[in-house]
């Protein structure tokens, strides 16, 4: 049995330690949000937050998450006035949407580290988020958008 | 506004809704019957939602957005009201004629523009009649407007869904009166897409998302090099792992369906499975080039374009430039792996699935397991990026036979990344032989291009060879060219092949360019200047290419260390030009900037253009750089987003978009950014380094 800290709820599951964290969420708990993209850690399609830090859940086996606290992008959705997700909507990042969730939940941690993010920082913060509709142009301004509505 | 009326409480249901046809263009129709076509629909609900039945699937390209709006101002109507989904039953009366269930070719807008305003016009002439009815005025006194048929003498209006039941009794009119152009107050401007919301809330349900009760999952163990098949089986040397339910023998290789999808995957991989010898187990990737390479010379092609005498041109001529381009194979690699959920019994099937392609999963699977078309329903979920990648589903048949093995229990087959990249449907390898010639004045005064390679559309080819998805961007070209020949040396080969983002024109549109860049710099002159001269000068590619130039001040030097590099190409009826800005660091190209221009006839949602665009850069920018597809022993050699590199942010040039309004018809968007990009990065890379950059990646160069 593992248990950890699931969206601020604590939880506990009989799936197999070895099983990815990934497929934990998305099979025993209906989280979708989180998506399958490489299954090696390159896409950053499954980022989750590990203790507040991103991690990619596709390479994460689920015994490592023992009393951890696990937020997906689900989690987010409890603050309605999440500046990210006001960000991403104002500016109508997402084309196919599939790696955005990652990409959210990769810019959430970027805004609390770097309050006034550049180029640079985005860059640097979300190079392991492969976006295959190309909407880097909108994931920047989204970010630093952000970024500002965390500021005020 | 005073409502007069509602009764909505009172029309809920199936009957309350009026239905009007959506008649597609007969040019459309080719062969089918038109009592099929014009039962593709729209329809008002007695809560006033508008639901309009297309085929064209979101995979990210923002059409139902689009499409929406298009509606919406003909109707009237709130544009947040319509609907746009995908009929389910390949069978029913809702679908449009075989052949046209698919999303391909930048079609959504421009194609179903005029039957949508069309259908949406008579929707409103027979509200408009039924309020005229009910208000006791004047139909001519009466306006659509926000939902509504509102009569502005008295201030009274009735809801749309309030005029159903009386609309419904009424004539649909075969003449639709179109609002005038002043009226189109909606097209044009920048609405936020529908679709959104659920995207950033993680509510849109993708095919892999999709969930049905007591499913289980499948992972697939497939043979490595393409025509093989199962030889040896031994489904027991996995049946005893953890949650392991099922080995199920699919064509080229078995299903393991398990209780998890990491369970069965896993079994996939430990499974005692042997495949056949093909006769191209040992082909590499220089064989499959050199087999490409033997129809740069061949004798007695057929011509598919011949104007002018372009050999006697070219013999005339004392400037003869000669050139040999290649590019490689790509994946698609959509984000969202490959997959498909089934629950099928031999007397039905139920398919979950994001497509591109309903016809084609109907045609594959009458051909290969008998299901004829009323046995089969297909629920279309959103899609994690097409491409072209999703117009084949072969999956779907592992699903179904998954399915069929436990009874008809839902099963959703999931492709890893590494079963994606490995397992094909990519994008084909051609190369191509450019000769052309110029005059003192800078004028090209003859080309001949002999493409080799396989015709990934021969189903289209009609006379003289002519293959759209191999010769588009050469026999369409906008270049005044006086003496011109193209043709095809068509070599198959034993790989599957998939249209791939813009098919013909991801490489046509690179060859043409870097030629055209040749023939300038052989004539001395300007690269931009030498396009200018020799496009017709009220040519769309003139106009769009002007633009551009000025976008990236092409008539100003580039600060220190930057080189620039143009383009320009028209395909699915768009035309686009693009300046991109490079720098060499280290022996690395790195693109910081691309200025593009683009004709796409109207702009519906000028910011959808504007991201489509951007997004075409971003994904031709990967094949530019490093991707590619190699073969070893007969298989693919890439494995996954480390050996198939693609563009991420810290890559990404910033892309400013303009769109230029010539009155030309509607072209597509999704597409025609893709063409012009290879050729200006390479074009920039001459400017850079004078090296010409004759086949792709630019890391096979050592320059990425």
């Amino acid at each position: 049995m593992t248990s950890f800290k699931l969206n601020g709820t604590p939880v506990e599951t009989a799936a197999d330690p070895e099983k990815p964290l990934l497929w934990v969420l998305r099979e025993d708990f209906a989280l979708t949000g989180t998506k399958f993209g490489c299954g090696i850690g390159s896409c950053g399609a499954c980022t989750v937050h590990l203790d507040g830090e991103p991690v990619r859940a596709c390479s994460l086996p689920l015994g490592a998450v023992e009393g951890a606290d696990i937020t997906t992008i689900e989690g987010l959705l409890a603050d309605t006035a999440n500046p990210v997700m006001t960000a991403w909507i104002e500016l109508d990042v997402p084309q196919c949407g599939y790696c955005q969730c990652g990409q959210m939940m990769s810019a959430t941690a970027l805004i609390r580290d770097v309050p006034d993010p550049q180029d640079a920082d985005i860059d640097e913060y979300m190079s392991g988020n492969l976006c295959r509709c190309g909407t880097y142009n909108r994931i920047r301004a989204a970010t630093k958008r952000a970024a500002e509505l965390n500021r005020t | 506004m005073t409502v007069v009326s509602s009764r909505r409480t009172f029309l809920k249901g199936a009957a309350a809704s009026l239905v009007v046809p959506l008649v597609v263009p007969a040019a459309v129709r080719a062969t089918v019957p038109a009592d099929i076509a014009e039962n593709a629909f729209l329809r008002l609900d007695a809560d006033g939602l508008v639901t309009c039945i297309l085929p064209t699937c979101e995979m990210g390209q923002g059409t139902h957005t689009g499409q929406a709006m298009i509606l919406a101002e003909e109707l009237g109507a709130d544009w947040r009201t319509i609907r746009v989904e995908m009929p389910k039953q390949p069978s029913d009366p809702y679908r449009l004629p075989f052949g046209q269930m698919r999303s391909v070719g930048s079609y959504g807008i421009r194609f179903f523009h005029d039957p949508m305003r069309q259908a949406a016009a008579r929707l409103r002439m027979i509200l408009i009649q039924a309020g005229a009815e009910h208000l006791g005025v004047s139909a001519t006194e009466l306006e659509a407007r926000d939902g509504a048929v509102v009569h502005d003498a008295t201030g009274r209006s009735v809801p749309f869904g309030d005029l159903v039941a009386k609309a419904s009794t009424l004539t649909v009119p075969k003449e639709p009166v179109l609002r005038p152009e002043s009226e189109r107050t909606l097209t044009g401007t920048n609405v936020p897409r529908l679709d959104t919301p659920a995207k950033v809330r993680a509510e849109a349900v993708y095919g892999i998302d999709v969930t049905l009760p007591d499913m289980v999952y499948g992972a697939v163990r497939l043979a490595p090099v393409f025509g093989s098949d199962v030889a040896r089986l031994d489904p027991a040397s996995v049946e005893s792992l953890p949650g392991v339910l099922k080995v199920v023998q699919v064509p080229r290789g078995a299903v393991v369906v398990a209780e998890s999808w990491w369970q069965a995957k896993r079994a996939a991989d430990a499974l005692d499975i042997d495949f056949t010898r093909t006769e191209h187990d040992a082909l590499d990737q220089s064989a499959l080039d050199a087999l490409i390479s033997e129809g740069l010379g061949r004798e007695n092609v057929p011509m598919t374009l011949m104007r002018g005498d372009p050999a006697a041109a070219l013999d005339a001529s004392d400037h003869v430039i000669e050139a040999d381009y290649a590019i490689p194979m790509l994946a698609h690699a959509c984000l969202e792996p490959i997959n498909c959920t089934a629950s099928s019994t031999l007397e039905r099937t139920e398919l979950w699935t994001g497509t591109q392609g309903h016809d084609w999963i109907r045609m594959n699977l009458e051909r290969e397991l008998g299901i004829t078309a009323d046995q089969l329903t297909i629920n279309t979920a959103f899609l994690g990026g097409g491409f072209g990648r999703k117009t084949w589903q072969h999956e779907a048949v592992q699903a179904i036979l998954a399915s069929r093995a436990l009874g008809g229990r839902p099963v959703k087959v999931i492709w890893s990344r590494e079963d994606d990249m490995a397992f094909g449907f990519y994008r084909q390898i051609m190369q191509a032989r450019f000769r052309g010639a110029v005059d003192a004045a800078g004028r090209i005064t003859a080309m001949s291009v002999r493409v080799a390679g396989p015709q990934m559309g021969a189903f289209l080819v009609r006379e003289n060879n002519m293959d759209p998805f191999s010769l588009l961007g050469l026999v369409d070209t906008p270049y005044g060219i006086p003496n011109y020949a193209v043709n095809h040396a068509v070599t198959p080969v034993p790989i599957p092949l998939s249209p791939w983002r813009s098919i013909a024109g991801s490489f046509t549109g690179y060859w043409m360019e870097s030629f055209i860049d040749e023939l300038a710099h052989a004539a001395g002159m300007d690269p931009v200047a030498f396009r200018l001269a020799n496009l017709p000068a009220d040519s769309r590619a003139h106009v769009v290419l002007t633009r551009a130039a000025e976008m990236a001040k092409w008539s100003t030097p580039a600060p220190e260390g930057v080189h620039r590099g143009a383009s320009v190409v028209g395909s699915y009826g768009s035309f686009v030009a693009q300046v991109a800005e490079i720098q060499i660091e280290d022996d690395r190209v790195r693109v910081s900037k691309v200025y593009a221009a683009i004709d796409c006839g109207r702009a519906i949602h000028p910011g959808q253009v504007e991201t489509q665009v951007q997004g075409a850069v971003i994904d031709a920018l990967g094949p530019t750089l490093r991707a590619k597809i190699t073969l070893d022993q007969g298989a693919t050699i890439q494995s996954n987003f480390t050996d198939y590199e693609l563009v991420r942010i810290n890559e990404a040039p910033e892309v400013q978009v303009e769109n230029i309004e010539t009155g030309a018809p509607l072209g597509g968007v999704g597409e025609p950014g893709v063409p012009p990009l290879a050729g200006a990065v390479c074009n920039a890379v001459f400017a850079a380094t004078g090296r010409r950059i004759r086949s792709l990646p630019l890391a096979d160069h050592g320059l990425a």
